[in-house]
């Protein structure tokens, strides 16, 4: 049994790590939940392209050998040979050229695609990919602040996030059998709301570990390697970093010319050496040289591990094994590593996980939303007891900071995807653009959430959301109708996922618009989600004055 | 029976946040020196190594209001920072020098 005072000063700690990291949690939540479908919403936002399909597996070859011809100095960085054929790859290859650089600025790459024409001919493009699901992405990861703030900023909430998970359990625990699974939905709002917050907390509690764990520890990643070098290694990380890179980077090239196998045969000899492994993408390093290699982009079959490091190298002059990396040969420290990098990104168990992974990322942000109202549904019975009419200054600030922040980054993030298609073409930088749209919307969500405070706003800001992400499926439907607006409708299962999901949220988010617009007008009027309080307030002010 | 515990709840932050920190690098680095194959082993250690020291630091954070007092835990927690870091410092400037 946990002593009483315990748990009474361990509420006091969950409440205010809660309240004090909660709305940016609820960003991180929402958005991640998102990059869940990086992928999809990656696929959906690209213009049709040139295509993989247009150049045929045989054919790969002569093109890469086109392409080395023309631009030579792609053998360096590596040629991409695209395997799958997806809407966000816009051709067979691809490659990243070094932009032209200017002193005191980071580096930054341009990007090429090339394709065959019908004749046999080189097409070769420089064009930038859409940077969408990256700027989702980066919102998840920093809320939106810029680096390197962001990341500490997000390495404080996610540490505050952590002591409020264990604050929470130290709480709950001595009446979990009593509480859990108890939802008491009645006449007691709060009590119906809280027990609705602790079902979510208690059976998503491992989940949120997870990422309570990785987010302090990515966050605070420079800092925290810095402090390794500087404390326990005293020097020796950067030797030891650099020997464990040399199992991923390519051989140096040897300035002998060599015939290279075929991307098809190259393949072949990887199912034959490699069977359970997964390729997405052939990465041709030093084509042409005797040292050549080829690295393969994907997954092991049966190994949770994520797909972007790692893989197996080729030799594509010979074909033979030259580096493994994939998750069965890593070492048991990489090995840790990578899973719990997996588990927080949820690259294991397909699709399943995936759906899982979004509908977690949705409850825990439901999770800090409910938070932020028990905290004002407290202050609210405390205000009351004392007998005062008016509602307490935190609670009404808190209400608007909660609406304003929550339904902004739900709309920005809406809005911003929409201007994928409709911007396209017409804007020079439209990856600019995506962040000047999610930053209008959500500031001037918030500006207008503490204008018109909680209850009024909430119920605007709802109709937003909806109509801001009902307009991806109609976005999409427009583009079918007509040719003429220049935008365009995939028609892969995952782009049209895509449209589906964001009509079924688009829904929901009506649904809620409607549900607070009753409450608003019909609900207990001494609460910040009522409209009739205002009236009151206004109409008591006089006899308070008169009393004095 | 105990007496209850203070609250002192700014003195325990501090303790949990910046002797959190300390023990977790500490005892995270002993894993280094200790654990399998040694600090030179070309492993992925330093990868995984951050999020030990995020787990250590967010359970010291987490359990240091169980203190009786913010003096407590700062005697504790310290007295904790100075056997770990002794024994870091052994290995790297003695044993594995």
């Amino acid at each position: 049994m946990i002593r009483a005072d315990i748990v009474k000063h361990y509420k006091t700690v969950h409440t205010w790590t809660g309240i004090s990291c909660g709305l940016a949690l609820f960003i991180a939540f929402y958005a991640g939940a998102l990059t869940m479908f990086q992928e999809p919403i990656a696929r959906w936002a690209s213009p049709p392209a040139a295509g993989v399909a247009a150049v045929p597996l045989d054919d790969a070859d002569r093109l890469l050998e086109l392409v080395v011809a023309a631009h030579p100095e792609a053998r360096k960085e590596g040629i991409t040979l695209h395997l799958r054929g997806h809407e966000n790859e816009p051709a067979r290859v691809t490659w990243e050229e070094d932009a032209a650089h200017q002193e005191g600025q980071p580096h930054e790459h341009v990007h090429w695609w090339a394709t065959l024409k019908p004749d046999g001919t080189l097409l070769s493009k420089q064009e930038e990919p859409s940077e969408l699901a990256e700027f989702i992405n980066a919102i998840h990861m920093r809320v939106g602040i810029p680096e390197p703030w962001g990341s500490y900023f997000m390495g404080v909430v996610s540490l505050l996030y952590g002591v409020a998970l264990i604050a929470g359990m130290i709480v709950l625990l001595p009446s979990l059998t009593k509480d859990f699974l108890a939802l008491r939905v009645g006449h007691n709002l709060k009590r119906m709301w809280l027990d609705a917050h602790n079902v979510v907390g208690v059976t998503a509690l491992p989940f949120h570990l997870v990422m309570a764990v990785t987010a302090t520890a990515w966050s605070f990643g420079g800092p925290l390697w810095s402090a390794q070098e500087s404390v326990i290694f005293g020097g020796r990380q950067k030797v030891v970093m650099k020997r464990d890179f040399e199992r991923w980077t390519a051989p140096n090239p040897t300035g002998d010319a060599d015939v290279m196998m075929s991307p098809g045969q190259l393949l072949q000899r990887l199912h034959a050496q490699v069977p359970d492994f997964e390729p997405k993408v052939m990465i041709f390093k030093n084509f042409g040289d005797k040292a050549a290699a080829v690295r393969f982009v994907g997954a092991e079959r049966g190994y949770v591990g994520h797909t972007s490091f790692g893989g197996v190298m080729l030799s594509a002059v010979t074909g033979n094994l030259i580096k493994d990396n994939r998750a069965s040969r890593q070492d048991p420290d990489r090995r840790a590593s990578t899973t719990i990098f997996a588990l927080h990104t949820g690259e294991y168990g397909g699709i399943t996980i995936t759906w899982a992974y979004f509908f977690l990322g949705f409850s825990g942000a439901w999770l800090f939303y409910s938070g932020n109202l028990l905290w004002v549904e407290t202050r609210r019975k405390k205000a009351r007891k004392g007998r005062e009419d008016e509602q307490p200054r935190s609670t009404r600030l808190l209400g608007s900071a909660t609406v304003g922040v929550c339904l902004g980054c739900v709309a920005g993030l809406s809005l911003t995807i929409v201007a994928a298609k409709w911007l396209h073409g017409s804007v020079a930088d439209l990856n600019a653009w995506h962040a000047y749209i999610y930053y209008a919307v959500f500031l001037g969500s918030v500006a207008w959430a503490f204008a018109w405070g909680a209850a009024r706003s909430a119920v605007h800001l709802l109709w937003l959301c909806a109509a801001a992400t009902i307009s991806i499926p109609l976005t999409t439907v427009l583009a079918l109708l007509f040719p003429a607006l220049g935008m365009w409708a995939h028609g892969s299962a995952a782009t049209i996922g895509v449209d589906v999901v964001a009509f079924i949220g688009a829904l929901c988010f009506a649904w809620m618009a409607i549900a607070t617009a009753r409450r608003v007008r019909h609900g207990p009027a001494d609460s910040i989600w009522s409209i009739r309080k205002g009236d009151d307030h206004t109409a008591h002010e006089p006899v308070a004055i008169a009393a004095e | 029976m105990a007496e209850d515990i203070r609250p002192d709840y700014w003195a325990k932050a501090s303790a949990g946040a910046i002797l959190g920190l300390g023990l977790a690098l500490s005892l995270v680095g002993l894993y280094a020196y200790l654990g399998p194959g040694g600090i030179d082993a070309p492993t992925g250690r330093y990868s995984l190594m951050r999020h030990l020291e995020a787990f250590v630091w967010i359970a010291v954070f987490g359990l240091c209001f169980l203190f009786r007092s913010g003096r407590a835990a700062w005697t504790w927690l310290g007295a904790a920072n100075l056997i770990a870091f002794a024994a870091l410092f052994a290995c790297r400037f003695y044993f594995f020098a």
